[in-house]
């Protein structure tokens, strides 16, 4: 915190001392006002980009962990999906967005469409590689309790990926973040992605380091709103303990 | 206890026989195994690493299938998991979000049987190998050795008719096996159920067994089956017993023939 005030002090007075234009470094002051005076505005634009990011990566979820369990169980599915799946990864999804508008127009709909399928990926593999990690003898023991495939998944495979899974969210959700200003940033009408462009075509620079600060501070309330998450579904977990044994190793 | 003679064996292995394929190559595990163990018995199956013995106890109760022969228990063919069972493996396999208590109602849960009815009798199963005041702890809070003692709870819980258990002290430091070794008879003894145990140690083999199932090295055969008639209970200080030390030297001398030994 303090180190961020003295970063803060040095640039405004390097600012003030060379009299940097406005329109290529403003003054954190500057921008400081910015946030204060245009904040009703900011504040709407980004819940046009937060609900994007929402419904963006909640599908990512509700689409990425029923495909990996379906992968898991169905070599067939396995093999089906896994190529159209490091497709879609590999290509680059923002040479997409400008198609997503020619298809869907300038609304939610193709932002939604980014943000899913940037943050799909790390939660598929992610959940994969967990859901993979269970033991085979914890698997035999079940087996020998005459335990369903139903149990096996909810009492012992499931859990076992959990903090995997939560890695993979936290990717995912600042991937998420990247998906919706891009897709705004493309075409849209709205959102903090669209704040940055129009203000960039006007060169007020002071705006778009003011809506970055925005989706900083939008980035890390995401990132802190897994973690929380994580620490509500996951119990017991030798992380700390290891952490505090391996002295910092 | 069961007149054995006028029922037959609880367990019947007869033939069995076990090969595994990865890729090109074939693993012979199992080479032709038959033997019976009767109700109540406590039979071990001891021999070298990689012989088999893993495989045969999932053979035994049909969590691994057999190239040929069959396995009976109670007269009955297994051709599925058999689940009249409370296995040990030689890793706790503790899940690590639940307490010893929850780990060790597992098995009542998955069983699909009223967890409430068998809240005190797991307490009193943690009680009895030391873990009285343990029974909310997590898995990482426990040592090695009583996280193999809340298995060996879990594989009770349910009182069930034949007990597995895979080197389940293999992992451990000597006292601590020891300790496990006396815990175990005395568990046993009060039930006298029917239990398998895969050791690769021939004094824990000795000091826990009615018989002694020999196995030779991959793959793996019956080199010898061995009764051990010392009275029970059994304590340490019985170890350095001449009647004791007969069967290690015997079974030394085994493993020497076998080649699993070396003179230096
Ligand atoms: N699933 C498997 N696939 C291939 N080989 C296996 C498998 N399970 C066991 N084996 C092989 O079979 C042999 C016997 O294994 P195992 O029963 O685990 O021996 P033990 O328990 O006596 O150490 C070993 O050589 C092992 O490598
Ligand atoms: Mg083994």
């Amino acid at each position: 915190m303090l180190s961020l005030l003295c970063c803060l002090g040095v640039w405004e007075a390097t600012v003030r001392y060379f009299d940097v234009p406005v329109y290529l470094i403003p003054a954190p002051s500057l921008i400081a006002t910015k946030l204060m005076t245009a904040y009703p505005l900011f504040l709407q634009e980004s819940l046009h980009s937060v609900i994007s990011i929402i419904i963006g990566f909640t599908l990512a979820v509700a689409v990425g962990i029923p495909a990996a369990t379906l992968m898991i169980y169905s070599e067939w599915f396995r093999r089906g999906i896994y190529p159209i799946l490091l497709t879609a990864q590999v290509l680059p999804k923002v040479a997409l967005a400008p198609l997503f508008i020619v298809w869907f127009g300038f609304g939610l709909l193709p932002k939604v469409l980014m943000t899913f399928l940037i943050s799909f990926f790390p939660i598929v593999i992610d959940t994969l590689t967990g859901l993979n990690s269970v033991r085979p003898e914890s698997l035999m023991l079940i087996r020998s309790m005459g335990g369903s495939r139903w149990q096996s998944f909810w009492k012992i495979r499931l859990p076992t990926a959990l903090p995997s899974i939560f890695g993979g969210f936290k990717v995912a959700i600042t991937f998420a973040v990247v998906g919706t200003i891009v897709a705004e940033f493309v075409g849209s009408d709205h959102g903090l992605g669209y704040i940055l462009v129009l203000a960039r075509g006007n060169l007020d620079t002071v705006t778009v380091f003011a809506a970055i600060l925005w989706l900083i501070a939008i980035g890390f309330l995401f990132y802190f709103a897994v973690e929380v998450a994580e620490r509500i579904f996951i119990r017991g977990r030798a992380a700390r303990r290891s952490h505090e044994l391996g002295a910092g190793l | 206890m069961l007149d054995v003679a006028a029922t037959g064996p609880l367990i019947d292995v007869r033939s069995i026989s076990k090969l595994f394929q990865t890729g090109e190559e074939t693993v012979h595990a199992l080479r032709d195994i038959t033997f019976g163990i009767s109700q109540g018995e406590f039979v071990s199956l001891l021999g070298p690493s990689g012989c088999g013995k893993t495989t045969l106890m999932m053979i035994m109760v049909g969590l691994t299938s057999a190239n040929t022969g069959e396995a009976r228990i109670g007269g009955r063919r297994i051709d599925e998991p058999f689940t009249d069972v409370g296995i040990v493996f030689q890793t706790p396999e503790l899940l690590d979000w639940r307490t010893a208590q929850e780990n060790v109602l597992l098995q009542i849960e998955i069983r699909r049987l009223p967890v409430r009815n068998y809240i005190e009798r797991a307490r009193a199963l943690l009680a009895q190998v030391g873990l009285e005041g343990f029974e909310n702890k997590l898995p990482f809070e426990l040592s090695g050795g009583m996280k193999q003692r809340v298995a060996l709870c879990r594989a009770l819980i349910h009182d069930p008719e034949i007990l597995l258990m895979d080197e389940p002290f293999g992992a451990l430091d000597a006292l601590t096996r020891d300790q496990m070794n006396l815990d175990l008879q005395r568990i046993w003894l009060e039930k006298r159920k029917t239990a398998v145990f895969v050791t690769h140690s021939i004094d824990e083999a000795v000091f826990l067994s009615d018989r002694i199932i020999v196995m030779t090295p991959r793959p793996g055969a019956i080199a010898e089956i061995i009764k051990v008639d010392l009275p029970r209970p059994r304590t340490l200080d019985q170890k350095d017993a001449p009647e004791f030390s007969a069967f290690t030297k015997h079974i030394r001398k085994r493993f020497m023939d076998l080649g699993v030994l070396k003179d230096g």
